[in-house]
Order: structure tokens, then sequence, then C-alpha cells
């Protein structure tokens, strides 16, 4: 593993601790009071500062701390987590992660947003405070100026120190620590500093258990001149009361036990204080022990080992022969101090959650293929296998079908691993939510519901863009400001709902508003202005509301920087529909709108017609297929020269040859003799395809065309025949477009088949 | 006194006082023998127990030869770390002040 792959992990686990981070808050903000909701936000906090600090990741570092110290005070009920609290509180969780993005791909952060927000938090640890910080231990609360440890700013402002020790979180109440007495030896070899571990690290992280006392032996230390420098000479007896017991202290030289002479036993009476014979020295992690002596100084320094001088010039001389040759050699092992570090940390946060594997998506991808070729070729086999057997009742037959429903399940368990909960999409969105509810001066409040709700990753990963746009029209357009809401006899917060939701084998996602709803009137006018429809045109409520798909399309009276510029739902829709989505849209005035998105739970198979064109064996996408009917030669319309139309239940429908169309024969087919596909395109008109028959419905696994040939207009990607022919997956909004008079071209057909 | 008869000699200390700086503080130490030193250690982000080891061991030395051998300037990290793995330089900061 190199530094970059840790630092990589750290990263993820980042994520999954910011994710961790917000949820809480979020909890909280909710009026959950449980003290391990507190906890698991203080932890996360925590847990990203300590790997920041194993990275040399200052901003992050001296942020998250700020932000850990006010968490303290929520955490050991000093501060009262109300809603203006929570407010400063999951904003912080945002530039939080703002920091650990730059941190990851470089670029900057809002400086002046989080300095902002320190000084918030830091009023907020600091207002409540006065009380209870004279009520903690005198030293301590004298002593700890937590911020100006890592983030100068903070002082300039004048910040009051408040009870909180640097570091030492798990003990930031030492009187009330019901522990045993340990007594500690530890003597690191010198294996261990040239594993790139280090004695500070170790005894930093034992710091935490507990309170502690260290003695460091400086006996072993030779005279400077007859010194290895890379040699380990001291050693610790540390004293040490934990409520954690052995096992946790073990657990701090886990890295390390090979290395070190440990010897750890339980003491008899708590010596913490006691002294003893050992000039122990308490270890507070406060500045002002600056300004003056500590009690009980090790005065080990006295103690000068004497020792015969030639010897010890000739063996310097030697050692630092040695030492430079293998200079060279030492940057891998300061990698590995790191290395030690970030496991340690990934290590801890690991086991809060069930176990998992981390594995590149490529791998994953692969695998997937090769799974697609299986069952491809599992029903190559079987089609072989079916046509070259007379009896039809061999053994072969059987052990056919079991391989069929096997190849099934693993194709369905390895779609499986692509499928991810769509969490950190919705939890990005409150983000969103919180930032445009500030700009715009409105009380939003966003409520998800499914979460959990599996679905493919691509799927995913482009469903944030247009979801992004929703949300803020949502907010913008849609809710109302305070004071309107109020008089609407409305509550003053308005209400954002995003849920997910299964729904016959395709997730359907849903955002509806309280707001006002669409101003239809406004709409219409605005299509009017635009030329977008004809001013005298009847339109149907359905019909207006879906007129802000369109191009081009605003009704805010002015820009504003979130939304306005009428590049926004016509965006949302083609986004959505190059996933093989749909989206809808239902409005009542006053009450809001609601957004519906069904979308495929996977890019990788599609469930699909397979029908034959003028001896072609083409695949239409099922999803697009309203239904289907055997037309009669009286419901058949000429319209102009060309154009063809069929009734359907009263209603006139115009018929499109997808052979003429595909170019896959020269004179139009008649109608009659074929099968008629009622779909339903873009913008929501209904056309019948006309082909010349249905093979069946079929699974099948998608190959792009793009990737493996060219383009092809009209055709969106293509597949491979159980009997190993190449079939073609129709693009049914191209054909509808181009049945419209226009010709079949390339661009036109990029974002259905992209 | 000795050390005020010879020149005083500062020592910057590196930022990073880890595995790799130990021998190069070791030898910038020994080269500064026989002058009274002051360490300046306010930069210092990280020090590891292998640093303080060569430190302790120059004020040993010098100490040994009766020349001044002070902190001058410290940084947090720096007072942090050696607090924590129990070594005292209080008696070796700069009393001037």
């Amino acid at each position: 593993m190199d530094m970059n792959e840790i630092k990589e992990i750290f990263f993820q686990e980042c994520e999954e601790q910011l994710a961790e981070l917000e949820s809480g808050l979020l909890k909280l903000n909710d009026g959950d009071r449980d003290p391990e909701t507190v906890n698991a936000v203080f932890r996360a906090v925590h847990s990203i500062k300590g790997g920041a600090g194993a990275f040399g990741l200052d901003d992050l570092v001296s942020f998250a701390h700020v932000f850990e110290t006010t968490l303290d005070c929520v955490r050991s009920n000093r501060l009262e987590p109300n809603q203006d609290v929570l407010k400063v509180m999951l904003k912080s969780a945002d530039v939080l992660a703002d920091l650990t993005n730059a941190a990851r791909d470089g670029g900057s952060v809002d400086q002046a947003r989080s300095r902002q927000l320190i000084k918030e938090l830091e009023a907020l640890a600091n207002g409540e405070l006065p009380r209870a910080s004279a009520a903690e231990p005198a030293p301590k609360a004298e002593a700890s100026v937590p911020a100006a440890v890592v983030s100068p700013p903070v002082n300039e402002e004048g910040f009051q120190p408040v009870a909180f020790s640097f570091e030492d979180f798990e003990a930031d109440e030492p009187a009330l620590i019901e522990g045993t007495c340990y007594e500690i030896v530890f003597r690191p070899k010198s294996e261990l500093y040239a594993k790139g571990n280090d004695a500070t690290l170790l005894l930093r992280d034992l710091s935490r258990l507990g309170e502690m006392s260290i003695h460091c032996d400086k006996d072993g230390l030779p005279p400077l001149d007859g010194m290895n420098p890379e040699e380990a000479y001291f050693s610790w007896k540390i004293s040490l009361k934990t409520d954690k017991g052995e096992e946790a202290i073990r657990s701090v030289f886990e890295f390390a036990e090979w290395d070190c002479d440990l010897d750890i036993a339980l003491a008899g009476g708590c010596a913490v204080d006691a002294g003893e014979e050992l000039p122990m020295q308490p270890v507070p992690f406060d500045l002002s022990m600056l300004d003056e002596a500590p009690a009980g100084s090790a005065d080990g320094e006295e103690q000068i080992a004497t020792r015969d001088r030639d010897a010890a010039v000739s063996a310097a001389e030697t050692a630092s022969n040695v030492l430079q040759m293998a200079q060279s050699s030492n940057r891998a092992p300061a990698e590995a101090q790191r290395n030690a570090a970030a496991a340690a940390a990934a290590q801890q946060a690991a086991s809060a959650a069930t176990p998992t594997i981390r594995v590149d998506l490529d791998r994953v991808d692969r695998l997937i293929n090769l799974v697609g070729e299986l069952v491809i070729n599992q029903a190559m086999l079987s089609q072989s296998v079916i046509e070259n057997d007379t009896n039809g009742t061999s053994s072969i037959n059987m052990g056919l079908e079991e391989l069929q429903q096997l190849t099934r399940e693993i194709q369905d368990s390895v779609m499986a691993i692509r499928a991810q909960p769509v969490k950190p999409v919705f939890q990005r969105m409150s983000r969103i939510v919180r930032e445009i509810a500030d700009m715009t001066g409105k009380s939003v409040r966003l409520v998800t519901e499914g979460e959990n709700t599996e679905v493919d990753k691509t799927v995913i990963d482009k469903l944030a863009e247009p979801l992004t746009h929703m949300i803020r029209n949502a907010v913008d357009h849609g809710l109302e400001t305070p004071e309107k809401r109020l008089a609407a006899g409305k509550s003053a917060e308005g209400t954002v709902r995003l849920t997910a939701k299964h729904r016959s084998g395709r997730i359907v996602i849903e955002l509806a508003d309280d707001g006002a709803g669409i101003n239809r009137e406004k709409v219409r006018q605005k299509a009017i202005d635009n030329d977008l429809i004809a001013a005298d045109a009847n339109l149907s409520d359905e019909e207006i509301d879906n007129l802000i798909f369109h191009a081009g399309f605003s009704t805010a009276d002015k820009i504003s920087d979130i939304s306005g510029r009428g590049v926004g739902m016509d965006v949302v829709k083609r986004s959505i529909q190059a996933l093989g989505g749909r989206i809808n849209i239902s409005s009542k005035p006053g009450q809001g709108s609601v957004f519906t998105m069904s979308l495929p739970l996977t890019l990788a198979v599609l469930d699909g017609m397979v029908v034959t064109v003028a001896n072609q064996t083409l695949v239409v996408p099922l999803t697009a297929i309203v239904e289907t009917l055997q037309p009669e030669a009286s419901a058949i319309h000429s319209f102009g020269a060309t154009q063809r139309l069929i009734s359907i239940r009263n209603s006139f429908c115009p018929l499109v040859d997808v052979g003429r169309i595909l170019n896959f024969r020269a004179t139009q087919a008649n109608p009659v003799e074929g099968v008629a596909l009622l779909v339903e395109s873009e913008g929501g008109g209904q056309r019948a395809l006309m082909v010349d028959a249905i093979q069946g419905q079929r699974q099948v696994v998608i190959k792009s065309l793009e990737a493996n040939y060219t383009h092809v207009p009209g055709i969106a990607a293509a597949t491979i025949l159980g009997d190993g022919r190449v079939a073609l997956i129709l693009d049914v909004d191209a054909i509808v477009a181009a049945s419209r008079g226009q010709s079949l071209k390339p661009e036109m057909s990029l974002a259905a088949a992209g | 006194m000795a050390s005020k008869k010879t020149a005083q000699k500062t020592l910057r200390l590196a930022p990073v006082l880890d595995l790799n700086e130990a021998t190069a503080l070791h030898e910038k130490l020994l080269a500064l023998k026989g002058n009274a030193v002051a360490i300046d250690a306010s930069a210092v982000e990280r020090i590891g127990a292998l640093c303080v080891q060569v430190l302790i061991a120059g004020a040993r030395n010098w100490e040994e030869q009766q020349l001044s051998f002070t902190f001058a300037k410290v940084s947090d990290a720096f007072v942090k770390t050696t607090q924590l793995i129990g070594v005292d330089i209080d008696p070796l900061m700069a009393k001037e002040i």
C-alpha cells in the first residue's frame, strides 16, 4: 500500500463519518436527545480530526477541533442543542465536508465562512459556559486553551478558555473515572523506531485511555558522542487510571508489540497522584505549564552516565558511517509510520460498522460483464441443445434448466453488488436545502424517506445533478416566504419531502413541497410570450404543468443565483431520460407540487420486447411500451402523402414504420400484417411503432454500441441474443422524433443513448 | 561562567523531527560542541522520541562541559510532546525573560 491509497481510505472513512455526523445532527434537530446520538456525532468529528492529524491536514484538524470543543459542551450537557445551536452545527458539518474535499482534491474553501463559523462555535461553547467552567477542577479550567493549540485566529477573537482538555476526550472529567490502575513498563526497541513508529504516538494514544502519569527512564542514555541517534534508549514507567481495562491498553501497543518490552500489571492502589518513589509527572495537555515550573519534575538529567570517552568517540565514528548508509533508506519507515496511524484510525472506525470490503468499481464491472457473457453463453448453449435434441427429454435439458436458474441468480447477486442505497445523495440534498434556504431567507425542512432504497451506483451518481436542480427549484420557486405562508394559514416553515421506494422493478423518487404550487396562469402567459404555444391554445392543467420542462422556460421574475435562468427543468428531464427514466409533475394550487421520477434499477440489464423488423431482430425497452395491438385495416387512415394514423379507442395516433425510418426497407410495410406497439415518448405524446412480429419478452444485457462500434442514430445500444446474434436496442425517442419529419441525426439521440 | 565567554550559537530545529531527522540533529549538535547553545524549537510541529533522546543527551553533554544549553523558543507541539512522554524540559528553558 502506498501513501496515496491510505490517504484515499482515510477520505472514504471521512465520507462515512461525515454522513454519520450529518444524520446524527439531523436527529438532534428533530428533538432526539439520546446521549448515544450526541456521542456518535462527537465520535465522527473526533475520528476525522484524528485521521487528519495523522496526515498533517492542519486546516481540517483546527476546524474539527473547535467543532469538537463545542460538541463536547453539548455532550456534557453544558449546552442545550436547540435549533439555533444545531443550525450552526449543521453549517459546520458542511464546512467540515468542504475542508475534507479541499484536502482531497485540492482547491480552496471559503475561508471567511469557516472563520465565521469558528467564531460562532466558540461563542456557543463560550456563551453558556461561565458557570460550568468555574465548576470544573480549577487547574484544568485555567490551563486549557484548546483552540490556541491549533488555531491561532481563535485567540485573536478573545476566546475564553473553556473546560476542555486537548486530545484527552475520553477523560474530560477525570474525577469521575471509576477506573483501575495499571502499572505499565514500556521499553521500545530500536526496531520500533526503525519501522517508523514512534513512542510518542503510542504514549499519546495511551494517554487518551484515562488519567496517566508518566516517568521517563533516561538512565540508559549514553553521552552525546557515543550515542546512536536511531537507537532506543528511553523507557517509560506509566501509571494509568482507566476504566477501559487491560485489553484497551494492549490494543494501543498492537502494532508495536514485537518491537518493545511491555509489562502491564494491575497496581495495588491508585498511585496516580501519590508520587511514590518514582518521580512521576502528571501528563497535562495544557500550555500554561510553560509559565510555571510543574511540581515533581523529573531530575533524570542530573544522572549523567560516565563512560570511557575513547571508546565512545570511536563508536560514534562507526555509528555515523553506518547511519549515513542507512539514511538513504529512511523514507520508507517514515511512510510506514503514517501507515500505522492511518490503519489504527481505520480499524477504529471500521469496528463499529458491519464488516465490509472496499473493492475497485472496475473489478465489479468486469465481473458484471463476465456474468453477462455467461448468461448469453448459457442461452446460446441451451438453444443449440434444443435444436439438436430430437427426442426433447434428454437429461441435458434438465441440467441446462438448472444452469439457467443458477446463472440468473449469479447475475442478480452480482447486480446487487453495484446496488447502493440512495442515502448519500439524499444527504447531499439536505445541505443544498440548507444553503438555499439561507440564501432566500426561507425556513425549510427537508424530510427524507426510504434512504436505504438501493439502486445501481451509476444511477445514483447521475441522480445527484437533476435532484439538485429540482430541490433548488422547489425551495426557490415552490415554497413561499415565511410571511406569505403565515398569511396563507400555513406554518412558517416549509417542508420539502424527498422519498425513494421500489415500485415494480423500478425506483421511484418523489420530491414534494408544500408550497404554492405551479402558477398555471403565469406559466401559460410565459409560454405564450416565449412562443412555445399559440396564444389561443387550449391546454389541460397537466399540459401546462409540463410546459416547465421546455428548454428556456423560467417563471421567476428576477434571475437569482439559485435558479431562474431557464436552464433547469429541461436539463433535469433530459438527464432523467438519459437514465432510462420518466419524470412527472402534479401540482395543486396552494398545496404544492410533486415531482415523480421513475428510474430503472440498473443500467446494465434491461427488460425488453424482442421484435422482428424486416428480418432484423430489435429490442424495444419495455418501459417505453404502453400496450401492443394488432391493427385492423379499418383503423388505419392515410394522412398527407406518406403519413398514416391509427385510430385507437376513438383517438388518432401517428403510425411510425420502424423499418422505414431505420432504412431496413425502401417501401412502407402493410400495417395489417404487422403489430403496433403503442409507446409513450418525450413530451408525453403517444406513437404507434409498427413492427413485423413480436418474438417475446426478455431481460437483455446491455452492450454499449459506442464503446464497441460507433454511435448509430436511432439505436441506443446492443445486446447479444441466445443464438449469438447481435440485436439492436431501439432508441424510442429518437425514432419518434425522426417520424416527425426530422431525419435521424446523430446528435439527437445522444442523450438517450448516453 | 563558561557560557558567557563563548559566543552563543542558535540551533533552529526542523518542523518535523522524526526518525530521518535524528541523525541530522545529532550531527548538528556535535558540530556545535564547545559553544553555548540556544535551541530554537519554535517551528517544531512534530517530534519523535528519538530526537528527544538526542536533545537530552546533548543537554547532558553541555552540562558536563558547563556550557549553557537552553531552549530559547519552543512551539506548542514541542512542549506538548515532551510533557506527554514525561521528559521535563523546564529546567532548560531560557530564563532571561
